[in-house]
């Protein structure tokens, strides 16, 4: 990796004079877990009505993924990552300056049902109680596995693009993305504004994908995203080459990648010399912190992923806990504002009955309305192909634990049940990655080997913690008298 | 997958590791054997297990205990090798002898009474052990804090990969013909004409015999078949941490490393009824009492914590029962599915492929224990 841009002057944001870790609070009106887009509008909307609230973000600064350094990016406010991304500062402004209680760099391991959260600044645990919490946790790339992927040199496009918003970086040598999905394109664009020349993008986009998002395509034409959408497409069009209809892929390389080979639908062949691949199939809810904290999860079975349970509101079967933004089901970053907006209210409703704000709800719903349309047609068109989804038998599921798809589909003929019973036989899961890299990939594996639906197969249960926390730290959390007697051994 | 129409020599109700120890000894012996299991989410004590292979402290009250639990220790290269050699599948069994660690003086007193207690019981079938203070303790395990007094050591100790034992169990079990049913819970067990009928959400599964190994589902369904089986759920809870290089040779109780280089913390005994969350205070005091006793483990990361309940009887020891009402009904409980592993599939297998649990290794394990009078 090499720094390809000059540091340049950015909207300060100096994390020294942060919060302390000694500073956080014992207990809050409301703790909004992350401070992407659905994070900072919640927060910013329930400190303005009044709520003490606490925003907890494991990030150096706001933003998110979408909004990576939004305060910091060494890139400036240019061109090459584009005016969506400088609009998040907006909504990092307006959070810094709403009287929320900002931690950065604050991992959330733990959630209870009681709404006490385990949280770790600085490598200290601490304990904080809520009356509400809103889990703002945004999304993950999913996998894409296929042959080669664990290859060093394989990368997710979103890996890359945190290193571009973060740092400026951007891989040596010849780079291929490919996959699906608007984050590719988005990718693609912002290497070229950043004069970076890519080999070739092979595109997994399956052709029946069009024919099944054409009758969402009003919705699309009259989205916020179309314009710039087609922009974006045409840009890249111009500049490289695209493969289209690639229906297999496969990395090779022995200490790292050296190659992609590649099959279309139409017949062809092909095999490109790399020294960077890019993967990218779209992007799924982070459901660890919601499921561990007792969150139900349910299928998507127009996502293709699981999501916790929850109404539009984000009102989750968990008293007092909500869920906003792409976690609780993908929606692009301007309904993941609106939707932690939704959130926020939910709360000040349940703790300050008949605050004015409340009366923005309608105008609240109306924005989330218009920013999700045209969502149905990206999530047809960009639909990953069952075969990216559902590795070949040799192909590694689990990178964790090196468990190939075969292993998997022999254990369900030993008559394994499901995902939480496979740890037992395989210890998929249960490695470093906590399902984040495997989970959706097993769960769609033993369906298809049972002949059932991934709803029926169900998911892992996941528990705290859900990020690493060292045990020293988990041993100065407080204790009382039976605690201690229960681990003490006669 | 629908329930088969055939009938079985023995159904096998539950499929954790006393089910499947039980039905791999039986499948071996030529049974014909099904084995009716919950589905993928379900209250499963032997995942949560601690993969002790463990005998120092046993049998406190019911000296028979520790002579069956040395057997069952005993017997246990003889159950790795054979399922080794069914599976391919290396179980990682060490019993290099295990320590119990005293964090003070105090700790360290009654340790040595408990165990003179129990050595002195008669009937104990006596075994070694040591009382070490810390620089003896120091010598075998060097990485001890300052906070170690000293220990009790029993070299009949050790531990295993208990998730490969499960895995080899169930891959032998298979290889052995026995029929393996997940989502089959027992709803209802009915004797009828010398044979048992088991009815499950997707079908019925007849059998001549029937043994409940369900854990604390044993409770519900022992009734049905004329067996009484007091058990209740004991909540323990566990910490692993990530992967680190090997540092301790020798299992203690609270903390092992495994074969794979993670360390488990643990574990908790805890009256808290069917509940199977993880409560931090708890578990913040295992990982404070690890690290008092290994400062090193300090650094390292959680990687996983978990609940699980253990089947508890009154007194704490096993049941294993044959019911005069319905015979060939049996039941098989207890809290040391792991150690107890090889004698499930030698000793207890074969006895109810027989057709009859022998008074004189068994009498003492009936439940019957529990309805003598309190004042006789």
């Amino acid at each position: 990796m090499t720094a390809q841009f000059p540091t340049s002057d950015t909207v300060s944001y100096d994390t020294k004079s942060d919060t302390k870790a000694r500073d956080l609070p014992k207990a809050v009106d409301l703790a909004v877990v992350g401070a992407g887009p659905a994070g900072l509008a919640a927060a910013t909307l329930a400190a303005s009505a009044g709520l003490s609230v606490l925003l907890l973000d494991e990030n150096a600064g706001p933003g998110g993924q979408v909004y990576r350094a939004i305060t910091t990016s060494p890139l400036g406010e240019g061109r090459v990552l584009g005016p969506d991304y400088w609009s998040g500062a907006a909504l990092a402004r307006e959070m810094l300056a709403s009287g929320a209680t900002y931690v950065p760099g604050a991992t959330v391991w733990s959630l209870s049902r009681e709404l006490e959260l385990g949280v770790s600044v600085g490598g200290q645990a601490h304990l904080v109680q809520a009356r509400r919490v809103i889990l703002a946790t945004g999304a993950l790339e999913r996998p894409m596995p296929i042959p080669g992927w664990t290859l060093p040199g394989v990368m997710t496009a979103g890996g890359a693009q945190t290193l571009l918003k973060s740092s400026g970086l951007v891989p040596e040598g010849r780079i291929v993305l490919a996959g699906c999905g608007p984050l590719l394109w988005l990718l693609a664009a912002q290497y070229l504004e950043a004069g970076v020349r890519l080999e070739a993008i092979l595109d997994t986009t399956a052709r029946e994908n069009w024919r099944a998002a054409l009758p969402e395509a009003f919705g699309f034409l009259t989205s916020p995203y179309f314009r710039k959408g087609l922009a974006l497409l045409r840009k890249v069009r111009a500049a490289v080459r695209i493969i289209s209809g690639v229906t297999t892929l496969a990395a090779e390389g022995d200490e790292s990648v050296t190659a992609v080979r590649y099959a279309t639908a139409g017949g062809e062949s092909g095999r490109i010399e790399l020294d960077t691949l890019l993967l990218h199939q779209g992007v799924v809810p982070n459901v660890n912190l919601a499921n561990a904290a007792g969150i139900p999860l349910v299928w998507d079975a127009e996502q293709l992923c699981f999501r916790p349970d929850v109404d539009a509101a984000g009102t989750s079967p968990v008293a007092g806990l909500a869920v906003a933004g792409d976690g609780a089901g993908i929606g692009g970053a301007l309904g993941a504002a609106e939707r932690g907006r939704l959130a926020a209210l939910a709360a000040i409703a349940a703790l300050k009955p008949g605050a004015p704000v409340l009366a923005q709800r309608p105008q609240v719903e109306a924005a989330l309305h218009k920013a999700l349309r045209g969502r149905a047609f990206l999530d047809r068109l960009y639909r990953p192909a069952d075969g990216f989804r559902r590795p070949a038998p040799d192909t590694i599921a689990c990178r964790c634990e090196e468990v190939t798809a075969r292993q998997v589909t022999e254990t369900v003929a030993l008559g394994c049940a499901g995902p939480n019973q496979l740890k037992s036989f395989l210890r998929t899961g249960m490695g470093p990655c906590q399902g984040r890299m495997c989970g959706l990939t097993i769960s769609e594996l033993m369906a298809e080997a049972q002949g059932v639906t991934p709803a029926e197969i169900g998911y892992y249960r996941l528990r705290a913690p859900v990020k690493p926390i060292s045990v020293a730290e988990l041993a100065s959390l407080p204790k009382d008298e039976s605690a201690m007697k229960s681990v003490e051994r006669g | 997958m629908s329930a088969p129409s055939q009938t079985y020599d023995v159904a096998v109700i539950g499929g954790g590791l006393v089910g499947a120890s039980i039905a791999y000894g039986l499948a071996k012996g030529g049974t014909r054997v099904a084995v009716l299991d919950e589905g993928d989410i379900a209250l499963r004590a032997s995942r949560g297990n601690f993969a002790l292979v463990w005998v120092q402290s046993k049998g406190m009250g019911m000296p028979e205990y520790a002579g069956w639990t040395v057997r069952g220790a005993g017997l246990w290269p003889q159950l790795a090798a054979m399922l080794k050699a069914d599976t391919g599948l290396d179980l990682c069994l060490e019993q290099p002898g295990g320590f119990h660690l005293a964090l003070s003086e105090a700790e360290l007193e009654k340790r040595k009474g408990l165990l003179q207690r129990l050595h002195n019981q008669p009937r104990m079938h006596s075994y070694d052990y040591e009382i070490m203070d810390h620089s003896r303790v120091k010598a075998m395990l060097p990485e001890i804090g300052p906070q170690v007094v000293g220990a009790s050591y029993c070299p009949l100790d050790g531990h295993v990969n208990s998730l490969r034992l499960f895995r080899a169990l169930h891959t032998a079990m298979e290889r052995a013909g026995v029929r393996y049913l997940p989502n089959h819970p027992a709803e209802q067990v009915a004797y009828e004409a010398g044979a048992f009928r088991v009815a499950t959400p997707r079908g019925e599964v007849r059998a001549g015999k029937v043994v409940l190994a369900a854990g604390n589902g044993n409770a519900r369904l022992g009734p049905m078949v004329g067996l009484d089986v007091p058990v209740r759920p004991q909540r323990g809870q566990v910490v692993v941490t990530e992967r680190t290089q090997p540092f301790l040779r020798y299992p203690v109780v609270t903390v092992r490393q495994t074969d794979e280089g993670t360390v488990m913390l643990g574990d908790s005994v805890e009256e808290a009824g069917p509940d199977p969350t993880v409560g931090l205070p708890i578990v913040s005091s295992i990982a404070d009492r690890a690290v008092r006793m290994f400062p090193r483990l300090g650094g390292l990361n959680v990687v996983r914590t978990w609940a699980a309940l253990r089947v508890m009887t009154k007194d704490g020891f096993p049941i294993y029962d044959q019911s005069v009402s319905c015979p060939g009904a049996f039941v098989a409980t207890c809290h040391s599915g792991v150690t107890l592993a090889a004698t499930h599939a030698f000793v207890v297998a074969p006895a109810i492929a027989a057709g009859r649990l022998p008074a004189e290794e068994f009498e003492v394990f009936s439940a019957r224990r529990f309805h003598v009078p309190a004042a006789a």
